[in-house]
């Protein structure tokens, strides 16, 4: 691939449009991947300058490089309140955005596909795209056996405009975490040279997504992630069969771009989940990056037939069935040990303690597994416990002004006791300090009294408790006590 | 002898040599939480069963709490009172808000105390011990005097999701405080790639190595079943260990807590040694339990309980949706929690096709396809689920 053009030199307007890109740096609270949202946002302030010619979200993208957020001064003159908002801000857009509760698919088969063709060897992300994809794909796979312990996975890759298989439909993360690494320093028949090579074909690997989905049950869902680096696809055949194909076998495909925007991806992902492009979302930057693909490991929302879908706000109508909510017949094996070793039924290997099967008496060494001699899911219950807090997302907590914040007179947060900034004097009716809006919170919706309130309870946390207990604890301390 | 045998020159090339590389390792800082269980009405049959009464064990865990700050100058200690309706911070104390609702031209004048008022008794004691004894003892007091008669009525059940959210919450917080550059959610895992090179933060090791220590005297609690679970999932992500004396009551959650988390699960059998139990088993933190032999490790029920009838159940049928457990296929298909229409598809394997036997004098119906909405029959082999 060419490198990457030149700096962008803007034909005319200069600061006028300076002043432009430092408002959308403010209004923006996360970069947005969809162009449709920005090229809008930039359309309509172009057009209260009638006589120019509005600007396209790629230009003023462009020029602005990097948004790294534009320290304001605050009412005297220090930028050092603003700076401790803007890493507040940054640990705050980790949140999750919705926390209403829907139906979510928590037995997942999903098929991670990476993309090693020439494409990947790009160095705009550190090392190469193709070292950074692997080291995060070995993070993803430890992630999403924790916050999916019930699921299965497996591994492919698009390789010089074939398909490989680079680990099978399994739910144990070692054996994928190993044979990334194979990938990453070669395998004995030289079957996956180290480098990536060639072009990548989208057709064959949905195609062979969707052998590998074929035999899974009706319960879980079936779920195809790629991570394409490249701008184009090289197919066999024609790939619209191929997707309706996909459609008609219930696979719901998502895709990271880290290039730019296709047309195919985003007809691909649409016509897999029912008209909602939302899964396809193209990376900006390295973190941006890793942040698209951990989020993958939330279940998704089951879609059923006349749902509202929560991100389009439209009518979904299926065309292809969604999960049946059913009854499913599990075991739940205590552990037992032997004075004498047995045979596991999973390696082969001569074991004194194990899981025995309820139904078959096989023994396993670890769970979850399915059993060898009759075919039926074994799990402790501590992994259906481990994926409750999806189905009751811990609600997010609204930062609180400086008045409300003198009207509870907080001074230290609820879980942890550490200090709240003081509230300053003559705060009571005012507006609050430093920022335009009259609620006292300025545009990002972070509270400049660093104070988060739950609703529930009341309770005043501090930003890292925050943090804290949204991606780890998923409850709340104030309403639990 | 050579010059350099010398013992007394020995260690003193030994001593250039580590202030060659920078610095002597040290320990690194622990901070225990001990999680007290003041449920009134456990502790009133304890104390008239066994004769143990808590202010024994509140003044045996102030020793233990001694002897664990004395190992370190660094150490810290957090106490947690886990109460009826609530979970307290006894230690360190929290500051009392100060509302005001009429504005004043200076807002920010505490009004509360914050100290703790009072003589703190004898003069020669250590003076950090004798602070923390003290403001535990004040708060344990308040916290006491304050519960009205109406709470104790109206449940008996003591709040142990809340004293452990807030004892990790509040683990987490310090973690962070001692090394603010690192990513607190990452710490436990690998952190995210840095630009230039990819080494993750916590190959360093953990600035702070937490635990949590909880005191128990209540049986389980059903309707805390999902706060308990996330709060140990949080502390298996975070590698803090819960640990459990257990003084009075039978609970399953628990245990699973010290076997998921690494901890140790102890039941006293002579109350009177109990000093002895926190001194032994207690006390050394994490990298000084990867030498010992700890005690416990006895069988932990993993099995699931049901929700229809809170029996314990090999084989159980969950429901897709809010993954609730059951003992029997539900005879409507409809689940008791979430009320959704299930489909019984995948639970009922039907019976086999048997040849009618001509020999027998009854005649045996023969089954064939599905057999309806009912348990699969005891002697017959399972079909394919």
């Amino acid at each position: 691939m060419a490198d990457s053009d030149g700096e962008y030199i803007q034909d005319e307007h200069d600061d006028d449009e300076h002043d432009l890109a430092i408002d959308l740096d403010d209004e923006e609270e996360m970069p947005t991947t969809s162009a449709l949202s920005s090229r809008s946002k930039g359309k309509a302030r172009a057009r209260d300058r009638q006589p120019r010619r509005a600007r396209e979200a790629w230009e003023t993208t462009a020029q602005r490089g990097k948004s790294y957020g534009v320290l304001k001064e605050g009412a005297d003159g220090r930028i050092d309140g603003d700076v401790e908002r803007e890493a507040e801000r940054r640990k705050r857009m980790r949140l999750r955005q919705d926390t209403r509760p829907f139906q979510r698919g928590i037995i997942r088969h999903v098929i991670l596909i990476l993309d090693l063709s020439e494409a990947m060897m790009e160095k705009d992300m550190r090392p190469s795209r193709y070292l950074i994809t692997l080291r995060y794909a070995a993070e993803y796979v430890r992630e999403f056996f924790e916050q999916n312990p019930i699921s299965q996975m497996s591994i492919m890759g698009m390789h010089d405009g074939l398909c490989v298989r680079i680990s099978e439909l399994s739910g144990n993360p070692a054996e994928h975490v190993s044979a990334l690494q194979l990938v990453r320093h070669g395998r004995p028949p030289n079957l996956l040279p180290r480098e990536p090579k060639g072009n990548a074909s989208l057709q064959n690997a949905l195609e062979m997504s969707r052998a590998a989905l074929w035999h899974t049950p009706n319960h879980g869902t079936r779920e195809v992630i790629i991570v394409l680096g490249a701008l184009l696809t090289l197919d066999p055949g024609d790939i619209h069969t191929t997707i309706r194909q996909c459609a008609k076998d219930r696979l719901s495909v998502g895709i990271i771009g880290m290039s730019g925007r296709l047309k195919i991806c985003h007809e691909i992902c649409a016509k897999t989940n029912a008209g909602d492009d939302s899964s396809y979302s193209v990376a900006l930057d390295q973190q941006h990056f890793r942040e698209l693909l951990m989020a993958t490991t939330t279940p998704p929302v089951v879609r059923t037939a006349s749902t509202v879908s929560p991100n389009t706000n439209t009518t979904s109508t299926n065309n292809n069935t969604a999960t049946p909510a059913s009854l499913l017949k599990i075991g739940f094996p205590s552990r037992t040990t032997s004075p004498h070793p047995s045979l596991c039924a999973c390696h082969g290997n001569l074991t004194r303690a194990g899981y025995t099967c309820p139904q078959c008496r096989t023994k396993v060494c670890a769970l979850p597994a399915t059993c060898p001699g009759c075919d039926f899911t074994l799990i402790l219950s501590t992994h259906l416990a481990r994926s409750y807090h999806h189905l009751f997302p811990l609600k997010n907590w609204v930062p609180v002004s400086w008045p409300r914040a003198a009207e509870v007179g907080s001074r230290a947060c609820r879980a942890c006791l550490g200090a709240f900034p003081d509230v300053p004097a003559g705060t009571g009716t005012g507006t609050g300090m430093g920022t335009g809006t009259g609620a006292g919170t300025d545009g990002n919706g972070n509270g400049n009294s660093g104070r988060y309130e739950c609703g529930d309870c009341g309770s005043h946390f501090c930003v890292d408790c925050d943090v804290c207990c949204h991606e780890t604890i998923h409850s709340c301390p104030g309403c639990l006590s | 002898m050579a010059l350099t045998e010398l013992p007394q020159l020995q260690m003193g090339f030994r001593d250039i040599q580590t202030a060659n590389t920078g610095f002597l390792p040290a320990p690194p800082p622990s901070l225990l939480t001990v999680v007290l269980d003041t449920n009134p009405h456990a502790w009133e049959l304890l104390s008239s069963t066994t004769g143990l009464t808590l202010s024994n064990v509140v003044a045996n865990l102030l020793v233990f709490i001694n002897a664990h700050l004395a190992f370190n100058h660094v150490n810290q200690v957090a106490f947690i009172a886990s109460h009826v309706k609530r979970a307290v911070f006894l230690y360190p104390t929290p500051p009392k808000p100060t509302p005001n609702t009429n504005t004043t031209a200076n807002g920010s004048a505490p009004n509360g105390t914050d100290t703790i008022n009072g003589t703190m008794g004898d003069s020669n004691k250590y003076r950090p011990f004798a602070r923390i004894e003290h403001e535990i003892l004040t708060n344990l007091r308040a916290l006491i005097s304050s519960t009205t008669t109406s709470t104790l009525r109206s449940t008996t059940t003591t709040m142990m999701a809340g004293a452990l959210t807030t004892a990790l919450a509040y683990s987490a917080k310090q973690s962070v405080l001692l090394s603010p550059l690192a990513d607190p959610i990452s710490a436990g895992q690998d952190a995210t790639a840095d630009y230039n090179d990819g080494a993750p933060a916590s190959r360093r090791g953990p600035p702070l190595t937490s635990r949590i220590m909880v005191v128990s005297v209540s049986g389980d609690l059903a309707h805390q079943y999902i706060s308990v679970m996330n709060a140990i999932f949080a502390a298996q992500r975070q590698k803090i260990p819960i640990d459990i004396l257990k003084l009075a009551g039978d609970t399953v959650f628990l245990q699973q807590a010290c076997d998921a988390t690494g901890g140790v699960y102890v039941e006293p059998e002579v109350a009177e040694g109990l000093l002895q139990y926190l001194m032994m088993a207690f006390l050394p933190d994490a990298t000084a339990r990867r030498y010992l032999v700890m005690p416990g490790g006895g069988e932990v029920d993993f099995r699931a309980a049901c929700f229809c009838h809170r029996k314990v159940v090999d084989v159980g049928f969950v429901c897709s949706v809010c993954l609730s457990i059951f003992c029997q296929p539900l005879s409507d298909g409809v689940c008791l929690t979430c009320n959704s229409r299930l489909s019984l598809a995948g639970a009922i394997t039907p019976a086999p096709a048997l040849f009618p036997r001509k020999k027998k004098k009854k005649k045996r119906i023969a089954g064939d396809g599905t057999s309806g909405a009912s348990t699969p029959m005891q002697g017959v082999t399972p079909g394919p689920s």
